[in-house]
């Protein structure tokens, strides 16, 4: 049996394992080995987000002070819509150049996994984790504003594509900036720029030219628009161009993803 | 060999006197200034930024805002440049020398500890005050507001800095873990910009929560910023210096006890 084991051990190192149902296992053993990794960050991270989520609905509401019903609907949808970007374009980001600060990055990529199993897992948890901030955003700002939404099956293709769309932009770019810093001042900005100047908790119209045609090439206008279609009636029209947008967004941050996790050195 | 017996043998004096504290206090400064060297341009242009951008940001989340609301929020993003550098900002850098391993070195330098605290306020007002005028510059292009600055503005700035400063700084040199600060510093910022009445006007809150910000300082920071910048915005002045100043008072004396205990 001992000379089994080891004969076991030193035959299936030079074999090179494929198949699906390899990818699947690599897949879900890394998935484990993620939501481990985070540890603590797990539940810091999702608390975060539940109170962020929760704070930012009411917060609008103070900002704006008495504003008309129509106004009120525009952001209970949309600040659950905000709140699914810091997860994968702020959190990710930071992961993975926490990964390069304590050099455990190169170890990662040693994982004896496919590559992408690796990145499919890194997706998938980050996708989940920012579904509970969204569902405490959505409730508080139902409650505190009053308004009757029309949640429709929508919902569920709409939050997994936009959380998806999140993380997969954010991991590109992380793996794509080398610099820890840089990718730091980025999602800050990111944050910044798309909490103050973006069209999600307020109709496009209100926005000069200039910045919304900007928009409509990015991903947050049309995050704000899938969503809001999903949880209401009427105020969205052309749904299905902004599912476009999203999803070349997304296929750009696998692109990006697959470049880099590809290229070896 | 001559050199030794001497080195021995020279009288250990301890200074101390107006004239040694402001040397020091002068050393410090530009101690601090210098170590931020590359960072000090960059901090200052992203305080310019967010300032200016957050009060004409806020500006387009509203169709037709009232002059009442503008000057609410424009007045109130000059203060939020002053309390987030003191309260958010400088903690950071703090928590950034416990990570480099620099911080007790600081500590050992042969100046009154008093003159860090000082010199540090001081380096704060370098960054948060152009942010501040930045501010109010850029929200007054973009809105045209009926702005009225007085002699007031100076204590109210002043009182401001300073208490905003010295909480941070206390809680900064208070609490050992880096990571602890940076959880502290954002759950900061973010009621600072939700949930006290600096950007809008108290009556957007809840009741209880309006009632809450009269015991704590930001609100009253607010007040006596606007009295200083604005005609008729804000009544009852008086109160919210009276307010301010004890809390000026007790975080000089928190960072005082905070700065001169050893471990």
């Amino acid at each position: 049996m001992a000379v089994n084991v080891q004969a076991g051990a030193y035959g299936d190192s030079t074999v090179v394992r494929t198949g699906p149902r390899r990818w699947l296992r690599s897949y879900v053993m890394m998935m484990r080995f993620d939501v481990r990794g985070l540890g603590q960050w797990l539940t810091i991270g999702i608390a975060i987000q539940v109170l962020m989520g929760a704070g930012a609905a009411l917060m609008y509401g103070f900002y704006l002070g008495d504003v008309p019903d129509v106004a009120k609907i525009f952001i209970a949808t949309g600040v659950p819509a905000l709140g699914l970007i810091p997860m994968g374009f702020v959190m990710v980001p930071q992961m993975v150049g926490q990964q390069r600060i304590a050099q455990t990055y190169d170890f990662i990529w040693s994982l004896p996994v496919p590559r992408l199993a690796a990145a499919a897992s890194t997706f998938t948890v980050f996708t989940l984790m920012a579904l509970p901030g969204f569902a405490t955003s959505l409730g508080v700002g139902v409650w505190y504003y009053g308004v009757d939404l029309q949640v429709s099956w929508l919902v569920v293709p709409a939050v997994l594509l936009t959380s998806l769309m999140c993380t997969s932009v954010g991991f590109g770019m992380a793996h794509a900036i080398k610099n820890p810093m840089v990718i730091n001042f980025i999602a800050n900005m990111i944050i910044f720029f798309v909490l103050l100047f973006s069209p999600i908790i307020v109709p496009i119209a209100q926005f000069p030219d200039l910045f919304a045609s900007v928009h409509r090439v990015l991903p947050f206008y049309h995050m704000a628009q899938v969503i809001r279609d999903a949880l209401s009636n009427g105020f969205v029209t052309d749904v299905g161009t902004s599912y476009l947008v999203l999803g070349v967004w997304t296929l750009g941050g696998w692109m990006a993803t697959a470049w880099v996790v590809g290229r070896r050195g | 060999m001559t050199a030794g017996p001497a080195a021995v043998t020279a009288p250990i004096t301890i200074r101390s006197g107006a004239g040694h504290w402001l040397r020091s206090y002068v050393m410090m400064t530009r101690w601090e200034l210098g170590s931020l060297r590359m960072l000090l341009p960059l901090v200052v242009a992203i305080q310019v930024v967010i300032g200016g951008g957050f009060a004409v940001g806020v500006g387009l989340l509203s169709d037709q805002m009232p002059t009442r609301a503008v000057l609410y929020l424009s007045t109130g993003v000059a203060v939020v440049t002053l309390i987030t550098v003191g309260l958010v900002m400088s903690p950071q850098l703090v928590a950034n020398h416990k990570t480099a391993g620099t911080y007790d070195f600081m500590w050992s330098l042969p100046v009154p500890r008093t003159t860090q605290a000082a010199a540090w306020v001081t380096v704060n007002s370098v960054i948060a005050l152009p942010g501040m005028v930045a501010a109010l510059l850029i929200a007054n292009w973009r809105y045209d507001l009926p702005l009225q600055v007085s002699v007031s503005i100076l204590p109210a700035v002043l009182l401001t800095i300073v208490t905003a400063t010295m909480v941070g700084y206390a809680f900064a040199h208070a609490i050992r873990k880096p990571m602890i600060t940076q959880l502290i510093t954002t759950l900061v910022s973010f009621v600072i910009l939700g949930f006290a009445p600096i950007n809008f006007p108290p009556e957007n809150l809840p009741g209880w929560l309006a009632d809450l910000n009269l015991y704590l300082p930001f609100y009253h920071m607010a007040v006596v910023m606007r009295g200083g910048l604005t005609e008729g915005l804000v009544t009852d002045v008086g109160i919210s210096y009276l307010v301010l100043g004890v809390y000026t008072v007790a975080s000089v004396a928190v960072a005082a006890w905070v700065v001169g205990r050893r471990d």
